[in-house]
């Protein structure tokens, strides 16, 4: 097998990609469900609260919601620039913090601290912007909540639904980019004739399909790895995300390249990908559903993919932790490149028969 | 390697080679040579089995019984130094339609490892390089045969396979391939032509094999074969009151040449033209169907 005829034939289908309306609707499938489902489920465009502050001296109020995550700071110099930005609505409140505010809180002298809202602040901004500042003048001065909230869960305990359905967006990016193009590619090249054209020239057929794989796996990884990172799933740990998900895109185009193997045409091949699709995104279902027996997902091969990107991504597990479910995945892409290999020699002789 | 020197020196040498589709035996045991330069031309209708040995010497199927070599190579060997050596044009138009005229060749180029492929010179050849740019779903029919027949020749082969070259072409697109066919073979390469044409194998073949149901059943230069099996005769033509009246005579009979003469010398007389046999004639005398068939 030679790499340099291999990366010719990738360096073809990667330069031929953006022709193909199916690797664009590779690309654009995960990027419009993300904005779908995260507009009916998540936030993806509910906005940080957006704070402005004149601190006139050097507050600790101004360093304690520095230090907050989810709240979009804004310093500025004078009081009018504050009022005009938040009756433009660039943000959703502002706070003026004169000089010597601090020491007169301390000192118990309840001075007068000016909030400004704005009329167009969404109402939750501004209970969030209210409380928080009011609980940061409580700790400069030192006293405790006047009483102990209780907090009680009402609802589904878990993660929210925003979340479950990650593994259902990364599965897409996989699926469509890793089994729909590299197996789509197979089918149009013997269509069209032109994997005939290819195979009578000094490269094999191994070759051919090394390099389709090898498309779809680069695919794959970049729409999974762009998907999480869509989400806000990469967690903090991305070289073992990008890990886990190259080895999910592994399996996922492998599977590609065998269904674009076996099948005569487009038709079979769409027709295959339906009757097998409740078979491929089965595993996924499991996540939105939780309290379903979670062994059944186990039975379906892409289940093995799916666990170690939900468990390192969304879970800010360590790839140890999954080590044997990625050593079954890679097995199941060894024992499909077997099946393609085979099919193969199958495929060629019945291009020549056609 | 799989290479042997054969004493013929042939580009092509098939002894005995069959094939079949399940139980439909498509070719049933053929033999023939081509030398370097030479062009053969496979003459026969559809299904005779005409591509199926080409999908042979081209290792696109592999043969059931037989020895094919193609530059001293056993086809059967699945030799990439074989594929190297040799260009085909099929029946098919295979061409990436989303790529341009030189993307094509360029790429094709690569496969053999060409570095720096001249895919202008090749598309000035077949008079396409107006059109390199352009990508080949844009172009007709005719200039997809060119591009065709362009892509065979990027690797300047030694052997050539080209499968019905200039089917359901243009006269002039017809002319400008066959054209640079022969400059093909007379720069060196064995040339393998398959066509129910008769009038291109005719015109470009070296020698030509008619392929019936799977056998060769006459091989011979197409002056050999119109010397064997056709009949030599005489059309001569006369004004017949207000039409014309037209006689044909065979040379070879016995009293053509006092009939000939008498007319010759008839004040009647328009025209005398000599005429030989067709290579159709020829082949529906030799199977009993005709090359459409």
């Amino acid at each position: 097998m030679s790499l340099s005829r291999i990366w010719k034939v990738l360096r073809k289908d990667l330069a031929l990609g953006p022709r193909s309306p199916i690797f664009l609707w590779a690309i654009v499938l995960p990027v419009a469900l993300t904005v779908i489902l995260q507009v009916a489920f998540g936030s993806l465009f509910d906005p940080e609260p957006r704070l402005g502050i004149v601190d006139e001296g050097d507050s600790a109020i101004t360093a304690g919601v520095e230090d907050m995550e989810g709240i979009e700071l804004t310093m500025l110099d004078d009081e009018a620039e504050l009022k005009r930005q938040v009756e433009a609505n660039d943000l959703d409140a502002g706070l003026i913090l004169p000089e010597g505010f601090d020491e007169a809180v301390k000192g118990g002298e309840k001075p007068v601290l000016q909030f400004f809202i704005g009329g167009e602040s969404y109402a939750s901004n501004r209970i969030i912007l209210t409380v928080t500042t009011l609980d940061l003048v409580r700790e400069l001065e030192g006293s405790e909540a006047p009483v102990m909230v209780d907090i009680v869960d009402f609802g589904e305990a878990g993660l929210p639904i925003s979340i479950r359905l990650i593994p259902v967006i990364v599965f897409y990016a996989l699926v469509i980019a890793g089994l729909f193009v590299p197996g789509s590619n197979i089918v149009e090249e013997k269509e069209q004739g032109t994997l005939t054209a290819i195979l009578v020239t000094p490269v094999k057929s191994a070759e051919v399909l090394a390099a389709k794989w090898l498309f779809g796996v680069i695919l794959a990884s970049v729409m999974g790895v762009a998907s999480l990172a869509m989400n806000g799933a990469m967690g903090s740990n991305w070289a073992e995300v990008v890990l886990v998900v190259v080895i999910a895109a592994m399996l996922s185009a492998m599977l590609g390249v065998v269904v674009g193997v076996f099948a005569k045409d487009s038709a079979m091949m769409f027709g295959i990908v339906k009757g097998a699709g409740i078979f491929l995104f089965a595993p996924a279902v499991f996540y939105i559903f939780p309290d379903w027996p979670q062994w059944i997902a186990k039975l379906f091969p892409l289940y093995w993919i799916i666990e170690p990107i939900w468990q390192v991504s969304v879970m800010g597990e360590s790839v140890t932790t999954v080590w044997s479910e990625l050593a079954v995945a890679l097995g199941i892409t060894a024992a499909l490149g077997v099946l393609a290999w085979w099919l193969a020699k199958r495929m060629q002789a019945q291009m020549a028969g056609q | 390697m799989t290479e042997v020197t054969t004493g013929s020196g042939a580009a092509i040498q098939v002894e005995g080679l069959r094939y079949s589709y399940g139980d439909l035996e498509a070719v049933k045991g053929i033999d023939f040579e081509v030398q370097p330069g030479q062009i053969l031309g496979f003459l026969g209708p559809n299904g005779a089995g005409k591509s199926t040995t080409i999908k042979m010497l081209t290792g696109q199927l592999t043969p059931k019984a037989g020895v094919a070599r193609v530059l001293g190579i056993d086809v059967a060997t699945d030799n990439p130094e074989l594929q190297a050596r040799i260009g085909v044009c099929f029946e098919e138009k295979n061409l990436y339609i989303n790529m341009s005229a030189r993307e094509n060749l360029e790429f094709f180029a690569s496969l053999y490892g060409i570095k720096d492929a001249d895919a202008e010179g090749v598309l000035r050849r077949v008079g396409l390089a107006d059109r390199a740019k352009d990508r080949v779903k844009t172009f007709s029919k005719g200039m997809r045969q060119r591009m065709m027949i362009s892509r065979a020749f990027i690797n300047k082969p030694d052997v050539l396979f080209l499968d019905e070259p200039t089917d359901g072409l243009d006269p002039v697109t017809s002319a400008a391939i066959r054209r640079t066919i022969r400059e093909e073979a007379e720069r060196g390469a064995a040339v393998l032509l398959t066509t129910h044409d008769m009038f291109e194998a005719d015109e470009l073949s070296d020698r030509v094999a008619f392929i019936n149901e799977g056998e060769i059943v006459a091989l011979d230069s197409a002056e050999n074969l119109k010397l064997k099996y056709g009949t030599r005769s005489v059309k001569v033509r006369l004004r017949d009151g207000d039409g014309v009246r037209e006689e044909i005579l065979p040379l070879d009979g016995d009293g053509s040449s006092s009939r000939l003469a008498e007319l010759a010398a008839s004040p009647d007389l328009m025209t005398i033209h000599t005429e030989e046999a067709t290579l159709e004639q020829i082949f529906i005398q030799l199977t009993g169907r005709g090359l459409e068939g």
